[in-house]
This record gives structure tokens, sequence and C-alpha cells, in this order.
């Protein structure tokens, strides 16, 4: 069997995904081919790579990390700034807490990603203004 | 003498002028004889060796004088020769130490100089080594400063921040993101 290059395997996915009938199947079936090709390390890569194309399909994932749990005023809010910069019509969100990050959040979406913890604001800080 | 006394004693008194006088006339040819081959004998083998004696003598002596009037013409020029080479000598001595003096003058000058120079540097590296340290020292306080405020400001909004005003923070953050 010829070896599927990331790319195709992502696309073909994504578009899987798209459709809520074949959802479960696509993955179960992304699972089996990366253990059959022994391609499991590239799993994260994968995942960004389907992602990606669902963001261009209109299906934006991404991650939120911030110091505390989020009202669902935030969670609207964020959703709602998710959509305008992505022009994505579905924005599914994971939330992490994160107390690391100080206060603020991080937001990493497909091709983006909004850093304003008070951590990254530290960090800038300490190096920016760093004399060398 | 005894010869001559014995004529002298055998002779005749007479009566003539010589005998007035006292003077016994065979005598006295006698004396005279043998005055006259004293002469010759004196003249003939005394005398040529006295005078070549003498002329030798004479000539060793102004060859003497000769050598002397040389020798002293010799030592005159001499001494103006040494007077000269002296003079020349101090002249030259003169010329080395003042040419000694001006040397080391130079070399004094060039000494001074270089030490200066030498100095100078030294001053201009410890002044630099001194600002790069100060400029090092500030920077590392500068630097020490920002680790003080991101870690004391980290502490701070660690303990006063909340979950309403960490709300506010996130509202404000998207806002400004749009």
């Amino acid at each position: 069997m010829a070896k599927l290059s990331r790319r195709a395997i992502a696309q073909y996915i994504a578009r899987e995904l798209s459709d809520d009938a074949h959802r479960k199947k696509a993955v179960l079936q992304l699972a089996a081919y990366l253990v059959d090709t022994r391609r499991t390390k590239e799993l994260p890569l994968v995942v960004r790579d389907i992602e990606y194309y669902l963001s261009e399909s209109g299906s934006v994932s991404g991650v939120v990390t911030t110091a505390f749990d989020l009202t669902a005023e935030t969670k609207k809010a964020m959703e709602k700034y998710v959509k305008q910069q992505t022009g994505a019509k579905d924005v599914t969100l994971d939330h992490i807490v994160d107390p690391a990050v100080l206060g603020g959040l991080k937001v990493t979406i497909p091709g983006h990603q909004l850093d304003a913890t008070v951590k990254r604001n530290l960090t800038i800080l300490k190096t920016q203004f760093k004399k060398i | 003498m005894n010869f001559v006394s014995y004529f002298a004693a055998t002779a005749e008194p007479s009566n003539d002028l010589f005998g007035a006088l006292g003077i016994d006339w065979r005598l006295l040819i006698i004396q005279i004889v043998a005055f006259l081959i004293l002469v010759f004998l004196l003249g003939k083998f005394v005398y040529p060796w006295l005078m070549k004696s003498v002329d030798e003598r004479q000539e060793n002596i102004e060859a003497a004088a000769k050598a002397a009037v040389k020798a002293q013409e010799a030592a005159s020029e001499s001494q103006e020769e040494t007077a000269k080479v002296l003079a020349q000598a101090r002249k030259e001595a003169d010329e080395i130490v003042s040419s000694a003096k001006l040397e080391a003058s130079e070399m004094l000058s060039n000494s001074e100089k270089k030490a200066r120079a030498t100095a100078e540097n030294i001053a201009a590296e410890a002044r630099a080594d001194i600002e790069k340290s100060i400029e090092t020292a500030k920077r590392e306080l500068h630097n020490e400063a920002l680790e003080l405020i991101a870690f004391a400001t980290e502490k701070v909004i660690h303990k006063k921040l909340d979950k309403k005003a960490d709300a506010e923070l996130i509202a404000a953050a998207l806002e400004e993101a749009k």
C-alpha cells in the first residue's frame, strides 16, 4: 500500500468529519491507519492539519487557556471573537484552566493564536526590555 | 838629565854675554835640540793622534749638538703636534660631550613622551574598563530589576486577581484584539 501524505490524510478526515454520519468512523479509520502504518508519532501534526482544513470549510476548533473558569458570557465573547477572526460558521473551543497563566486568556485556533495572558506580558517585560 | 848635568858640570865658565847672564850656550843648544826632537816626536806621533781624537770628539760634539738641535726641533714639532692633537682631541671631546648631552636630552625627552603616552594609554584603558564595568553593572541591575518586577507582579497578581477581575481582563483583551 502506498504511503499517503499527511496532507491527503488530513483532507480526507476533515471531509469525513464534516459529515455527522461519518464522524466516528473517520476517527477510527485515522487511528487504524496511523497504527497500521506506524505513523502514530505524526498524530499531533495530522490533527493540526485536520483542524486547518476544517477551519477552511467553516468549522473552527481551538483551545482556550485561562487561569479561572469561564463564565457563559465570556465563552460567548470568545466564540464571537473567533468567528470574527476566521469567518467560521461553527466554532468549537476546548477550555483549559491553567493557573500558571495568572490571568487573561490564550486562544489557539488553526493558523492563529491570541496570547493575552498576564504570564506572557510578564515574559515580554522580562525579555523585550532586557538589556543584552 | 844626568847627561845634561854632566855637560853643564864639565863646561868651562865663559866670560861672554851668555856667561854673564848665566846661560850655558852648549846646554842651551842641547836643550833646543832636545826640544826640537820632542817637538818632532810629538808632531810625528802624538799630535796626529791627539788632533784626530780631538777632531773626532769635535765631530761627535757637533753631531751631538746637531742631534740635540734636531731633537729639540723634533721635540718642538712634537710638542706642537701634541698641542694640535690635544686641541683636536679636546674639540672632538667637546663635540662628543655636547652630542652626548643632546642625545641624552633627546632620549630623556623621548622616554618622557613614551612614559606619558603609556601612562595615558593605561589610564584610558582603565577608564574604558571602569566604564564597561559600570555599564555591565547597570545592565545587570536593570535586568535583575526587571526580573524582580516580573516576579513581584506575578506574586501579587496570583494573590489579588480573582475570577471577576480575570473576566474583565479577558473582555478587555478580546476588545483590544478586535
